[in-house]
């Protein structure tokens, strides 16, 4: 039997069989991964420290396939062992066997994981806490909720999401999947780049300095060509455009600028430049390249990709959950009766969460708080298990808005439940541990506006990124009866004019309206009791 | 006889290899007396730990020399 042992520090990315020159022979492939699992006796861990006495582990792992090979014949046999600290959902141990029938390759299989927990010299050494053990502690004694006794105005509400909400769990992920993602460690060049001199140009490498009236051309290379020599003086080396150049201090006369006869040159026009880009140029090793809290898009993927970062510390992929409240809607592609409406805030919603990286799950709740709570217990894991809840509609104080008592219900503190603001004012806040819920308000208008003031704010803290902020800008047009006891959020297209940043204030008569919210890429403050803002006035505004 | 030592051993004694010199040949039960000796704070492990010598678990007919390399195996915990 063929048989192939490994005991690494490094990653295991899981794989389906091996030794293919058992192709057409084996009819079984077992293939088998034992992961770390993000609990040890019910505490929540973020990795396992394994540490193992290689060389006899390796060799009682050998032992034991062979000892089963004797009652159960197998082709082949691999066993991939990482050691060191492995992350939760890493896999500790890979397993391949190949038999010609399966009952072979079970029995191996099951055999080999039994004796190994038996023999080999391999130990778990401790499980490392998910969260630092201080904070646990703070958790535990006091209560990290600070609900609010009164109406919060826009900013206490904003200070409250900022100081109820933190940054996810990084997770090492592949580049195919870290797109959109917030990079959540800084990453540092390993090596120089480019790691050789490099010609700019077609031409012959010479030594710097060198004048000899004629070179002897010694080699040829091509793009992909290392061939490191050191070249003398009088000697000229054929070289392309990126070419890694033989040695140091070298530099390339354009081919243009030579006068060639077999292997001997001569240069017609001495050229200063030296058509060659430096090892390091571009970034010498430990230098950090993209700093914690950058959003990755191509380009920066195409950065990692070039320095060999293939598993950056990346947010994790949002897990969210929208319930959906209101007997009054109907689905968009319906004719809504008399009293109905088309729901919007789902797509509204779908829409918003497009350019997080997350999973985002949708479902009507009746609008009775003892039928919503049977289906919650029912999706109780799902709902466990979400980073943010949403809950659309119910949030006002009516006979049927039951968001915040159903929040309560599934172990949510209200942090704050209304917001002294316009539209918008019915918007909740609720904290269970690290997982956040709002209660959105239902009328389009308030729901588009305590998204884009409020949960906007709240989720690019949990993945990391850096949350909108209120900049300054000017009044395109006058904003008349603008005054109200309760700070507005108006609505409004932002836009660069002549260098400034103008808004022009969008017209909406009552929260339900909404048809500026197709125009609207920026909510204006306004100020509590102001009469009229003139145009031309300066204004705060957050854009979207 | 050079000595190494893992896990929890390892955390118990402070150190991962130890030296202790022997003469003649010795049976495991001799060979934990010179540990012991040698590292009091280990008498605790002798029972629920296993020998090797030189990469291979010892048995009751494993005789050991000054020469040998001796791992001190406590209850593995891999996969």
């Amino acid at each position: 039997m063929k048989i192939e042992i490994q005991i690494t520090p490094h990653h295991i990315e899981p794989t389906h069989g091996f030794a293919s020159e058992f192709t057409g022979v084996a009819g079984a492939i077992a293939d088998f991964s034992g992961v770390v699992r993000g609990e040890e006796n019910g505490e929540a861990i973020a990795a396992l420290e394994y540490e193992a006495f290689s060389p006899m582990a390796e060799n009682e792992m050998r032992r034991i396939l062979a000892s089963l090979a004797e009652s159960f014949p197998c082709l082949a046999a691999r066993v991939i062992h990482r050691v060191g600290i492995i992350p939760a959902g890493d896999i500790a141990i890979q397993v391949n066997i190949l038999a010609r029938h399966r009952d072979a390759a079970f029995a191996t299989l099951s055999g080999f994981m039994n004796r190994l927990k038996q023999d080999v010299p391999i130990w778990k050494r401790r499980a490392l806490p998910l969260r630092p053990p201080a904070a646990q502690h703070a958790d535990k004694s006091a209560p990290a909720v600070r609900p609010h006794k009164h109406i919060p105005s826009v900013d206490e509400a904003l200070e409250a999401i900022r100081s109820h909400v933190s940054s996810l769990h990084p997770v090492a992920t592949q580049l195919e999947q870290a797109g959109g993602r917030i990079l959540l460690e800084t990453v540092y060049a390993q090596e120089d780049l480019p790691t050789t001199d490099r010609s700019t140009r077609d031409g012959f490498a010479i030594l710097q300095g060198d004048s000899s009236p004629v070179f002897r051309v010694v080699d040829t290379l091509y793009a992909a060509d290392w061939k490191p020599r050191q070249l003398k003086t009088g000697e000229a080396v054929r070289v392309a455009t990126g070419s890694a150049m033989p040695c140091e201090n070298l530099r390339v006369v354009m081919q243009e600028d030579v006068e060639r006869g077999g292997d001997s040159l001569k240069i017609l026009s001495p050229d200063s430049s030296d058509n060659v880009r430096r090892r390091g140029a571009e970034m010498s090793a430990g230098q950090p390249i993209l700093t914690a809290g950058t959003r990755l898009n191509a380009g920066a993927l195409s950065l990692l990709a070039t320095i060999g970062c293939t598993r950056p510390k990346v947010s994790p992929r949002l897990k969210v959950l929208h319930f959906l409240t209101g007997d009054e809607l109907v689905s968009p592609d319906q004719k809504p009766m008399p009293a109905q409406i088309r729901d919007s805030n789902s797509i509204f919603i779908r829409g918003c969460m497009q350019p997080f990286p997350a999973e985002l799950r949708q479902q009507r709740l009746p609008e009775d708080f003892e039928r919503a709570k049977t289906v919650v217990i029912d999706q109780r894991p799902g709902i466990d298990s979400a980073d943010v809840l949403l809950i659309s509609g119910g949030a006002s104080v009516g006979d049927k808005d039951f968001t915040r008592k159903l929040l309560e219900f599934l172990g949510f503190q209200t942090v704050f439940q209304r917001v002294n603001v316009r539209p918008g004012a019915p918007f909740i806040f609720g904290v269970a541990g690290r997982r956040i819920a709002f209660g959105l308000p239902g009328n389009p208008l308030s729901h588009f506006v305590t998204w884009h003031a409020f949960v906007t704010v709240a989720l690019a803290r949990l993945t990391g990124g850096t949350p909108p902020v209120f900049s300054r800008g000017t009044l395109a047009s006058d904003l008349p009866d603008a005054g109200s006891p309760r700070e507005t959020l108006w609505p409004a297209r932002c836009q660069i004019s002549e260098g400034k940043l103008e808004l022009t204030p969008l017209r909406w008569n009552s929260s339900g309206d909404v048809t500026c919210l197709a125009d609207a890429n920026a909510l204006i403050r306004v100020p509590v009791n102001i009469a009229e803002l003139k145009a031309g006035a300066p204004v705060e505004f957050t854009s979207f | 006889m050079h000595i190494l030592l893992f896990a929890q051993i390892k955390d118990a004694a402070g150190v991962a290899e130890l030296d202790v010199k022997i003469s003649g040949q010795l049976n495991s039960s001799d060979v934990w007396k010179q540990i012991i000796a040698s590292r009091p704070e280990l008498a605790p492990y002798q029972k629920i730990t296993r020998l090797a010598r030189n990469g291979e678990y010892a048995d009751s007919h494993t005789r050991f020399t000054d020469a040998d390399e001796v791992a001190l195996i406590p209850p593995v915990s891999g996969g």
